[in-house]
Formats: structure tokens, C-alpha cells, sequence
């Protein structure tokens, strides 16, 4: 039970050093020009100061979600295809069925319209909108 | 080198699961109807219906199959195929029901979906009725929540099902983050996450303690939001009000019925010894924690709270809502019990309140159907409106209360034996004076159905000749098993085997 738990807390400190010595070297080799634009925190084009209440765009998660299926996909195929071999047509029709699955949400996904991104539409002002009409 | 025993067991566990496999392809196929034909009416739901059929035949015919399946993560008994049945039959007679719903129609929507989130829920009922894990049951539990937030809130046109179906996804993530965190405690105490290994560990090594017991609350938490057993029942209301009826009635009897399947595999098979078990059905408790009091009292603060607030009630299926609350308290009093007795009654109880149930909440709804709102001010006169359906209303209210002849009696008679034989007397009496209590509020409604001026009483209402084969095939269980109910007691005493692992 504890050499279990002593894996992860190995596996812990390897991430750390590794992290450590990731950050060290690209301190010790990249050229430090600041300026405030570079010094602001990245965070996928969002503002990353201020209220934290504003609208994200709720195709995001759409998106995510669709991408989560075919990431948890491949983390189920590694393992598939370590073994595949000693496990013959079986372990492949497996697969298969598993795969039309997932590939039965996309088409659900793309049917729906899911993945077009929602553009805003300019609004090209028409002449009605610059003639005063009287209304009744 | 992939070993031969283990691939064999796995041949046989898919064989096994084949009525669950016929449930996702079902999903799967009416998904891609759905897409293909997007203006039909009826379809999906045609789809449905046949996809259920089949998951029940195959699910009939392994009703004797007891055996440990995907390495003892599911056990396949007949106590788990009981519920499953149960389950399916409710999933049928919804979507029969929805086919008649003005309320889910309305506008033009498209239910295609709605059928297939039926179904999707309907898989994750049958994986929470036979989970022997409580990582399954933690997935089965979500599998199955998130279909229903979805159906909670499907007429999201209407503010208040939007408002319910928000309320019920706040409520179920609070609740399954609780049972999360009793599942990591249990696994910290105990090393495992089988029922039946974490048995052998409390039998091995003298688990018990102040840890235990918050686990075990937490997990019973998780399920009890399933059952909305008292002190986490404050979702019922609201979600029942604000969801569509058909969604409603299916949230009262499949959940719950799937909630209690894992609360009693959970008790007995963890908290249980098993060893004393094969010789005289005499079930002793491991550790020196009480599971059969924390039960009990969560049992007489659901039945007496959902009677009482009952009373109150001016909206049909709020009421019928509360009066769902007070019914899980009284199954509650069968669980408590925790001997074969104990179980069989729970079990009689639950098919008889399935049909009972239903029964009502599709009265509910066809009369919604043509007045549009669920007030019991509403239901003044309809007793000369509608002359037939209110027969059948009192007939489920009637059996709601647990009077005899109607089938309700039999559910309540089972309990209460039950409970006088293992010698909780202040339970039973607790119980009945509830029941007591319960029949002012069901007598209220036809009160007004008959009894009550009303204005004019030329109008009669009309109804399509489908809901009236509903509520016969409703209505006519509901009086012959109240009479007739030796082949229910027997298929529950065959079912309450549970199968305790290798």
C-alpha cells in the first residue's frame, strides 16, 4: 500500500524538478526584454484581470466537450493497441463498434450545427434605416 | 501473454450484458433517425418503445442468471433484474404516456430528443441497479442525472422548468460531491471499492469509528437525493413542479427505484455478515455502527415530513410530489428491516407504487391536457367531466392512501409485517399514523372532483381513446393485485437473492 503511494509521491517530485529545470534553463538562456504587453498573464484571449462575471461565448464548451470525446477516444486506444495483437478480430470489432460511437456523436454534433462557430453578423445599414419614415 | 481465463469471463460478462447493450444501440439508432427525419412526430419514440421491448425480453430471460460480471464490477441477480424490470415497464409506460402530452408537444417542439435522453437514462438505472462498485455506481448515478437535469428542464420555454431543471443540477452536484467524498473515505478506511471486498475488510480488520460512519452518511446522502429521503429532499418539490408531468411521474417511481436497488445491495452487502446468511435468513450487522437506526430515523423524518407539508399543497403535482416523499419513507421502513422479509416487502411496495404512481400522475396530466394548469381548484366538478377518469383518480388515490381493495394496501401490509416481525414497533406505529394522515390530503382531491359546486356541468371532457387504454392498463393492476397478488408476493420472494460475490 505504501510503495503504491510512494510512486506518486515520486512521480510528484520528478514533475516538480522537472518543472524546476525547465524554468532554470530557459532563465539562464532566453534574452530578458520586458515590456508591460509581455508581462500581462496569457489566458486564451481573454482579459485575465477584472471582474470574473463576464459572458463567455457557450460555443467554448461545446467545443470542449466535443474534443474531450476524441481525447478519452485516443486514452482507450493506446492500451487497445498495445494488446491488439494477442487479442485478435474480437478486440478489433470491439474497437470498431466503439469508435462508430463516438463517430455517430460527431455526426450528431455537426447535424445539429454545433460546429459552426456563431460569427457575428455586421449589420449593413439599409436605406429604410436612414430615411425617417412616419409610422401609421 | 493475455490470459485465457480472464477473456473467457469477459466473453460471458458481454453475453450478459446484452439487454444494456440493446439500450445504447437503441440510443445510438434513434440518435441517427433523429438526424435523418427531423420532422417526425412519433418516431423516435416507435424507436424507443421496440429498443425496450427487446432490452425486456432478453432481460426476462436471465431472470434466474446470478454470477459476478466485468471483473465483479456488476452482479447480475434476480434482485437486480427485479428493479430492472421495473424499471423498463415504467420507461415504457412513460414514453406511451408522453406520446399523449399536450405539455411536451406544444409549439411544434421536437421530442426526438427527448426520447433518446429517455432511453440514455433508462441504461444508467440498469448499470445503478446491478453496480457492485461504487466507482459504477458513482458513473451510473451521473449517467442518469445528467439525462434527467436535461428532461427536468426540456420544455425550456417555460420559466419554471428551466428554474427546476437549474435547481436539480445545483442540488445533484452538491449530492454527488458529498458521495464522492464518503466514496474516497470508505476506499481510505477500507482499501477497496467492492461491496463484497469492502465486507471482508471490515470483517478482517475491525473498521469502525466516527470516519465510518460520516463515510457511510455521505454515500447514503448521494443516494438519498436519488430517493429524496428527508434531509435532502429540498430538490423534489421544485423540479417535480417545474418539470414536464411524464417527466415527473418518471423521476417519482424509475429513480427512485434504481436509488433503493443500490441502497439495500450497499448496506447488506457491505455491512453485513454474509456467513451467518445461507443458514436462516438472519442478516447481522459487522462493526458497531447501528445502519438499521440511521434508516430508520431517515425513514420516520421522510414519511412524517412529506405528509405533513403535504397538507398543505394547492398544486397537483407538488402534492403528488410530497406525497412521492412520504412513499419513499414508508419503502425506507422495509429497508430498515434488512432481513429477506424486509427486502421482499420493499419490492411488493415498489411495484405497487409504480402502478399507483403512474397511474395518478397520468391523471394528472390528461386533465392538464385540457385545462392546462396541475390547481387542485382546477379539479372541481371534474368528477362530472370526466366521469371515467375520476373513477380511475380515486381508485389511485385510494391506493395511494394504502385502503383496501386496491393494490396500495397490499404494499403497505407487506411493510408493516415486515416491521412488526423484527420487533420495530414505534416504526410501525410511526408508519401508520402517517398513512392516517396521509389520507386527508388524497380524500381532498376527490372532494373537489365530486363534491365541490362547481359552475357549469355541460361541458364534457373528451378524451382519445389511447389514454383511456393507458389508464385502463393502469387502473385494473391496481385492483387486481390489491386482490389477487400471489404472483407479485412470489416473484418478489424469488427476487430478494442478492448476489454476495465469489
Amino acid at each position: 500500500m505504501l510503495t503504491d503511494f510512494g510512486i506518486i509521491l515520486l512521480f510528484m517530485i520528478t514533475g516538480a524538478v522537472f518543472v524546476g529545470i525547465g524554468i532554470f534553463a530557459s532563465a539562464l538562456i532566453r534574452p530578458s526584454k520586458p515590456t508591460p504587453l509581455k508581462l500581462t498573464t496569457y489566458e486564451c484571449g481573454e482579459e485575465a484581470i477584472g471582474s470574473p462575471w463576464i459572458k463567455f461565448n457557450i460555443r467554448f464548451y461545446v467545443v470542449a466537450l466535443v474534443f474531450l470525446l476524441f481525447e478519452v477516444e485516443i486514452v482507450f486506444l493506446f492500451p487497445w493497441a498495445v494488446v491488439f495483437k494477442e487479442l485478435g478480430w474480437y478486440s478489433f470489432l470491439s474497437m470498431v463498434i466503439f469508435v462508430v460511437i463516438l463517430l455517430a456523436g460527431l455526426a450528431y454534433v455537426w447535424a445539429k450545427g454545433d460546429l459552426d462557430w456563431d460569427k457575428p453578423k455586421p449589420y449593413v445599414p439599409k436605406l429604410e434605416d436612414l430615411v425617417i419614415t412616419k409610422k401609421d | 501473454m493475455i490470459d485465457e481465463i480472464f477473456l473467457s469471463q469477459l466473453k460471458q460478462s458481454v453475453d450478459l450484458f446484452l439487454p444494456e447493450t440493446i439500450l445504447v444501440a437503441t440510443f445510438i439508432i434513434a440518435l441517427i433517425f433523429d438526424l435523418i427525419y427531423k420532422n417526425s412526430r412519433y418516431l423516435i419514440a416507435v424507436i424507443s418503445i421496440i429498443g425496450l421491448v427487446f432490452s425486456g425480453i432478453f432481460l426476462v430471460n436471465q431472470s434466474t442468471s446470478s454470477a459476478a460480471i466485468f471483473s465483479g464490477m456488476l452482479s447480475f441477480d434476480p434482485f437486480g433484474n427485479f428493479f430492472k424490470i421495473l424499471i423498463l415497464l415504467t420507461t415504457i409506460i412513460i414514453v406511451l404516456m408522453s406520446v399523449f402530452s399536450k405539455e411536451l408537444y406544444e409549439g411544434g417542439r421536437k421530442t426526438g430528443e427527448y426520447y433518446i435522453l429517455i432511453v440514455g437514462m433508462t441504461f444508467g438505472m440498469f448499470l445503478l441497479a446491478v453496480a457492485n462498485n461504487l466507482i459504477i455506481v458513482y458513473l451510473a448515478i451521473e449517467t442518469m442525472s445528467i439525462s434527467s437535469y436535461i428532461l427536468a428542464g426540456y420544455t425550456k420555454e417555460i420559466k419554471r422548468a428551466s428554474e427546476a431543471s437549474l435547481k436539480y443540477v445545483i442540488f445533484g452536484a452538491v449530492s454527488s460531491g458529498m458521495m464522492i467524498y464518503g466514496i474516497s473515505l470508505i476506499y481510505g478506511l477500507t482499501g477497496s471499492l467492492t461491496f463484497d471486498a469492502i465486507n471482508s475488510a471490515m470483517i478482517s480488520s475491525d473498521i469502525s469509528g466516527l470516519t465510518l460512519l460520516i463515510a457511510g452518511l455521505m454515500i447514503i446522502a448521494g443516494i438519498g437525493y436519488k430517493i429524496s429521503a428527508v434531509p435532502f429532499h429540498f430538490w423534489t418539490p421544485d423540479v417535480y413542479e417545474g418539470a414536464p408531468i411524464t417527466i415527473t411521474a418518471y423521476l417519482s417511481v424509475a429513480s427512485k427505484a434504481a436509488g433503493f436497488a443500490v441502497l439495500i445491495r450497499f448496506l447488506k452487502v457491505s455491512f453485513f455478515d454474509s456467513t451467518n446468511y445461507a443458514n436462516d435468513e438472519i442478516w447481522t450487522l459487522i462493526g458497531t455502527i447501528d445502519w438499521q437506526i440511521v434508516i430508520a430515523i431517515l425513514s420516520v423524518l421522510t414519511m412524517t415530513l412529506g405528509n405533513l407539508v403535504a397538507l398543505w399543497q394547492t398544486n397537483m403535482k407538488r402534492l403528488l410530489a410530497y406525497s412521492s416523499i412520504a412513499h419513499a419513507g414508508y419503502i425506507l421502513m422495509g429497508v430498515v428491516v434488512m432481513t429477506d422479509i424486509g427486502v421482499t416487502s420493499v419490492l411488493i411496495y415498489f411495484f405497487v407504487y409504480m402502478i399507483m404512481n403512474l397511474g395518478a400522475f397520468l391523471v394528472v396530466m390528461i386533465i392538464a391536457n385540457k385545462t392546462g394548469n396541475e390547481d387542485i381548484q382546477k379539479y372541481n366538478g371534474i368528477g362530472h367531466k370526466a366521469p371515467f377518469v375520476s373513477a380511475c383518480m380515486v381508485i389511485f388515490l385510494i391506493s395511494l392512501t394504502g385502503l383496501p381493495p386496491t393494490a396500495g394496501f397490499i404494499g403497505k401490509w407487506a411493510v408493516f409485517t415486515a416491521v412488526l416481525k423484527s420487533e420495530y414497533i414505534w416504526l410501525a406505529v410511526v408508519g401508520v399514523l402517517n398513512s392516517v394522515v396521509s389520507l386527508y390530503y388524497y380524500v381532498k382531491i376527490f372532494r373537489n372532483m365530486y363534491i365541490r359546486n362547481f359552475e357549469d356541468d355541460s361541458e364534457i371532457y373528451e378524451f382519445s381513446p389511447g389514454t383511456y387504454i393507458l389508464l385502463i392498463i393502469l387502473a385494473v393492476p391496481t385492483l387486481i393485485f390489491g386482490i389477487y397478488f400471489t404472483p407479485l408476493l412470489d416473484w418478489a420472494e424469488s427476487s430478494v437473492k442478492i448476489f454476495l460475490g465469489v
